[in-house]
């Protein structure tokens, strides 16, 4: 079982992966990218929820799709799967246009749009078949299978309404795997759930793009986007302002490093001026240093050292996902 | 979409009408049970004064078991059916993962009203098979119907049903409410058509109305004479209501936001 715990654990996309064969056998396009959007528009009366988006997602890959609550995650998945329509720009997923090609393109596409929703006098099964006979029926013979892979199958013949929401976010993922999918379109999947139930949607995730499936996963939940996918991209506004693998997202841009040592404000007397240094403040073990450029660290600790002060620690600092996406989303920056 | 695709829709239309307990229980009242108590009441009072009171079978009554299932009780089960199938998927928010499957709305939409006929006149055959039992076994020395309008009785009900029914389905899937379909049919046949029947000054604008086109197809006398037109300006009225109800319904579901 794979477990993407760290940034460097998800899987690289792959162009020969197993989601690429399977969508050959469909015959599908194996194109690189399986979504793309060009100068996507969406707008309810006044307010533009979606301007001019232009997204990229690789195939193969967990990616994850950040925004505050009302940025336009929802908006953009929902055009993507026709639920509604998108006023300018062109979308593709695995390469046809949608809405154009929707039928064949979502008939291996599963989504979960926001919270799940079942007929809750229905049984978990019974809203599978639901689901299974608008597929076709080759669907209904994942019933069993979808079941068991989310741990679902001791519970199957139970009515909705008797479930948790981690229970039910788990058959809405069973309901999407009845697509065999090679895309998951995932919104906010952890919502609601428990530290338990969000290790094991992570789990999850992990093994379908360990099979090489794509997952698209909508989130406000940085850090659970930061452990899960290999990429990801930042829409706020209605905006996408920055996009690319979660390595270069986070990508240190400061020069900044923590130092821990003995005397903190000799420490910032001493380095008041330094050539190497263009500020420095004190923090609750040390001092942070932000360097001029990406040299200086050496001499640094040497005038330190040189003076009398004790450095027990020096270390770069790496920002979170949630410290870039703050500085990013203009909503913070403009409250800061 | 193919046969087998549609069959499994259909099938999966009415699993979700006959799992919902309350609609089931309520439409089983409307239809078996309203049968089973007018003709057990009518066989009790004629039983206890023969002479005063007809018999509970026989063909006068089978007509009044006919007139139930297809113009009262019966009308009453359709539209609770109806309006469950055409409202359930958008009420639950299932609609909108259907439509994620890349299925097309209007064959979303299209398996509802064969799917709401099925229940319905499962129900309905139940019942008129009970009418029939009683008006076979207690005629009261009266004639007992004849299979003309037996079979005429049967296909008379289900197209009243059927055209209720799908009246439903098409209001319920533009409102999305079942409350609200419920309330605007149900009034509509059961008030309003009722009122408008007894308002003289509107002549043949009348003729619009589903009820009284109905009832030139009815195959025993109906209990309301105020509007009389040719039958096959009853047929084409039906078949408009069902059309024009099934054209708003699938407007609405290929138009809506999911």
């Amino acid at each position: 079982m794979h477990i993407p715990g760290a940034r460097e654990a998800p899987i690289a996309p792959q162009a020969d992966d197993t989601a690429a064969a399977r969508a050959d056998d469909a015959g599908m396009p194996t194109t690189t990218n399986i979504i793309e959007t060009h100068g996507v528009t969406k707008r309810f009366g006044a307010r533009a929820a979606v301007i001019d988006l232009n997204l990229t997602v690789p195939r193969g890959s967990a990616f994850g799709f950040l925004g505050h609550n009302g940025a336009g995650k929802t908006t953009l998945i929902r055009m993507l799967l026709g639920l509604t329509q998108a006023d300018a720009g062109t979308m593709t997923i695995s390469g046809r246009p949608v809405p154009e090609e929707r039928a064949q393109v979502l008939a291996r596409v599963g989504a979960m749009v926001e919270e799940p929703h079942f007929h809750r006098h229905l049984t978990g099964r019974e809203n599978l078949r639901v689901i299974a006979a608008a597929r076709g029926p080759e669907a209904a013979g994942r019933i069993d299978g979808a079941l068991g892979r989310v741990g679902l199958t001791d519970r199957a013949d139970d009515r909705v309404k008797t479930y948790s929401q981690g229970m039910r976010q788990r058959l809405g993922v069973a309901r999407c795997l009845l697509a065999d999918p090679a895309l998951l379109i995932l919104d906010e999947p952890m919502n609601g759930l428990d530290p338990g139930g969000i290790l094991e949607f992570r789990t999850m995730i992990g093994e379908l793009t360990g099979e090489g499936r794509t997952v698209f996963l909508s989130s406000h939940l940085l850090d659970e986007v930061e452990k899960t996918c290999h990429a990801a991209a930042v829409i706020d506004r209605g905006r996408i302002i920055a996009q690319g693998p979660i390595s270069e997202l986070l990508q240190d841009e400061h020069n900044e490093i923590d130092i821990g040592c003995d005397d903190r404000h000799a420490a910032l007397d001493l380095l008041d001026g330094h050539p190497a240094v263009a500020a420095a403040y004190p923090t609750p073990d040390g001092i942070r240093v932000t360097l001029t450029g990406t040299e200086g660290a050496a001499a640094v600790n040497a005038r330190l050292v040189t003076e009398g002060i004790l450095v027990s620690r020096l270390e770069p600092v790496h920002e979170s996902l949630e410290q870039r996406f703050l500085e990013m989303t203009s909503r913070v920056g403009g409250a800061a | 979409m193919t046969l087998t695709v549609a069959r499994r829709m259909i099938g999966a239309e009415i699993l979700k009408v006959r799992r919902n307990r309350s609609v089931m229980a309520v439409a089983l009242l409307l239809t078996v049970g309203s049968i089973v108590l007018m003709y057990g009441y009518v066989a009790i009072r004629h039983g206890s004064d023969p002479l005063n009171n007809p018999p509970a079978g026989g063909a006068e009554g089978l007509r009044r078991g006919i007139l139930d299932l297809g113009r009262f009780f019966g009308m009453l089960a359709a539209v609770l059916i109806g309006a469950e199938v055409g409202t359930a998927d958008l009420s639950s928010g299932v609609f909108r993962d259907l439509v994620s499957t890349g299925r097309s709305r209007l064959a979303l939409f299209a398996v509802r009203l064969p799917a709401a006929a099925i229940v319905t006149l499962s129900l309905s055959a139940v019942a008129y098979a009970i009418a029939l039992a009683f008006a076979f076994a207690l005629p009261g020395g009266t004639p007992t119907p004849s299979l003309g309008l037996v079979l005429q009785g049967a296909g008379w009900i289900a197209l009243a049903n059927i055209a209720v029914a799908a009246v439903s389905v098409g209001v319920g899937s533009l409102t999305g409410s079942r409350a609200v379909t419920l309330t605007a049919i149900i009034g509509w046949q059961v008030i309003l058509t009722n009122i408008v029947l007894n308002v003289g000054s509107l002549g043949g604008a009348r003729d619009v109305l589903l009820t009284p086109a109905l009832d030139q197809l009815l195959p025993v006398a109906s209990p309301d004479n105020s509007v009389v037109m040719a039958t096959g300006l009853g047929i084409v009225v039906v078949c408009a209501w069902v059309g024009l109800s099934q054209a708003v319904g699938a407007w609405r579901t290929r138009t809506q936001d999911a």
